[in-house]
């Protein structure tokens, strides 16, 4: 029984491709049962996510299969050159390993696509699409896939901006339900990071815009309340993220109007993200004592080192998928 | 026996230090700390039974026996407070005052091999003695979850968020809040070994000197936490109030 692996990802097929060979979660164990019948093999997982249609199969013959699926799935491809990618055998479960691990993913070591994948053999398993030979793949990828995140750096760190201020946000309140967060500006930059920090359980949001109608809508997607832009001094007493992302052609905050209500906060930890460009925060602000200010090349800044340290991570993650490799495939 | 028993807990809490600091440095959770300062409070014990013993009192007698009864009580207080407010660094930054105050006491001369045995003590005078050296042990604690305090002040304020210890050091608010109760437990129990020193013999100027002294101490800590309650104050100054407060105090046992 040979291992085969034929797929479209971010690499080889752009968009408009890979949707056309996208699965819903839902029917993931029906496309396996359809695959099975298309490669006429015994074993067969689809695995499918926004950025990869994977098919993986064992079979007798990798040449036939690959030539079945490949004329099933013609319709689909019409138009484009050649957007799959073939692999077979020890190459096919490297590339697995690699999937799982992150190592394979757009957003380098992101952890997502390691519940992906599993659920895609679940769904496979309970339809009867898999058999001996995937079901010992799969089990022993994922395990692969635990030591690659659990002894590397490999997940470390954030990558986005939205990211890094929740990082920074937990790293100064610890637990965020109990901390406060005020949107300046309502643009979507600032809807952005507000949204990381509400998925990350924020207490509550306050939003202030020069249109009070946009600051209403914003509130209102975020479960949040608005307030008039020229108010949001007043309700700083209780806040303790503030995100700043206004069109303003100069700095709306200033250290006088932050000292104004220090005592008012009994000097608590505030932590100020200015994302704005030209920036709304005036660079004494950050002089104030319990004031954490990080403006957007901060942000990118820490970003773009987290992604730095990843890549640093790809040789020792190789290396481990190698040595467990030779005990996969024999 | 108790001299060795005291070289162990040394060697225990120099351990735990390196090694945290070591696998710090390599971005890893120092998991092993907390085993090693349980290590260190087992010998501590046995140093304290048999030196106990050889006084018939609670060894505190000289700045010696102080500086280890010290020790202990930290090292207590850091397996009461760090593995329950999960701070497992704490420990990384308690072992090297550990080992400080108790390699004080193992200094030549120091310690000595065959101390009076007490005769004259009082339940006044005892209580005094624990419940300050104890409160100095919470005391020295909320002081080391100051040190951690600054030092994530000064990283975050200047950006600078690469190293293993940033990872690894508890949230800003956390750190407060935690320093806060340390500071209220040290205050209550120094304040039960203050009223047990007014209440206990004095026969000489010197003995009043020092409850003065200690009062002093007192009255610093109560401003600071009400200053923190009533008005509030900026994590920074709260935090470098209860370091240095914490050395000053120290004066207390060590020149008065």
């Amino acid at each position: 029984m040979e291992l085969v692996c034929l797929g479209v990802n971010h690499k080889t097929a752009p968009v408009e491709v890979r949707e056309r060979f996208a699965v819903g979660m839902n029917r993931l164990g029906e496309a396996s049962q359809n695959l099975l019948e298309m490669a006429g093999a015994p074993e067969g997982v689809v695995v499918s996510t926004c950025n990869r249609t994977e098919f993986y199969l064992a079979a007798e013959s990798a040449s036939e299969t690959f030539s079945k699926l490949e004329k099933g799935l013609a319709e689909k491809v019409h138009g484009h050159e050649e957007p799959f990618y073939r692999l077979e055998k020890k190459d096919a479960a490297r590339h697995l390993c690699k999937v799982v691990s992150g190592l394979d993913s757009m957003l380098l070591g992101e952890t997502e696509i390691f519940g992906q994948v599993k659920q895609a053999y679940h769904a496979a398993h309970a339809a009867g699409a898999t058999g001996p030979v995937l079901n010992k793949l799969f089990q022993k990828v994922f395990s692969v896939g635990k030591k690659v995140r659990t002894q590397t750096r490999i997940q470390e760190g954030s990558t986005s901006i939205g990211n890094v201020a929740v990082e920074l946000a937990e790293k100064i309140f610890g637990h965020l339900k109990d901390s406060e967060v005020m949107v300046l500006g309502a643009g979507e930059m600032s809807r952005l990071t507000a949204q990381a920090l509400v998925s990350r359980g924020a207490k509550s949001i306050i939003v202030a815009n020069r249109t009070h109608d946009r600051a209403i809508e914003l509130a209102e997607e975020m479960k949040g309340r608005a307030v008039r832009f020229d108010d949001w001094l007043g309700v700083l007493k209780n806040v303790d993220v503030v995100i700043s992302s206004t069109g303003a052609p100069h700095t709306i905050i200033h250290k006088e109007e932050i000292e104004s209500v220090r005592r008012a906060r009994k000097y608590r930890p505030l932590f100020l993200i200015d994302i704005a460009v030209p920036r709304d925060i005036d660079h004494a602000v950050g002089e104030i004592e319990e004031v954490y200010l990080y403006d957007i090349d901060a942000l990118e800044q820490l970003a773009e080192e987290a992604k730095a340290r990843r890549v640093n991570q790809i040789l020792e993650c190789e290396k481990i998928i190698e040595l467990e490799l030779l005990k996969i495939v024999k | 026996m108790d001299r060795w028993f005291l070289i162990f807990a040394t060697v225990l809490a120099v351990v735990a230090g390196a090694r945290g600091l070591l696998v710090l440095r390599h971005g890893q959770k120092s998991h092993w700390t907390v085993w090693w300062m349980i290590g260190v409070m087992l010998c501590q014990i046995g140093y304290l039974g048999i030196r106990g013993e050889m006084r018939g009192a609670c060894p505190l007698r000289s700045i010696a026996e102080i500086s280890v009864f010290l020790a202990w009580s930290l090292t207590l207080f850091y397996l009461l407070v760090g593995p329950v407010y999960r701070i497992s660094l704490l420990g990384v930054f308690t072992a090297p005052l550990v080992a400080l105050f108790q390699g004080f006491a193992l200094l030549p001369g120091k310690l000595d091999p065959t101390p009076e045995k007490v005769m004259n003590t009082t339940a006044w005078g005892e209580t005094h003695s624990a419940m300050s050296v104890l409160a100095y042990g919470a005391l020295a604690l909320a002081a080391v979850a100051g040190v951690m305090f600054l030092v994530l002040d000064r990283q975050l304020k200047e950006h600078h968020l690469k190293s293993g210890l940033f990872r690894f050091l508890p949230p800003v608010r956390e750190l407060l809040v935690s320093l806060e109760r340390l500071l209220w437990l040290g205050m209550v129990l120094l304040t039960i070994g203050l009223i047990a020193g007014i209440m206990m013999p004095h026969e000489t100027a010197g003995a009043w000197k020092h409850v003065f002294v200690a009062s002093g101490v007192w009255a610093a800590y109560v401003a600071l936490m009400v200053v923190k309650r009533v008005r509030g104050i900026t994590g920074r100054r709260f935090a470098l109030g209860a370091v240095v407060l914490f050395v000053l105090s120290l004066g207390v046992f060590a020149f008065v």
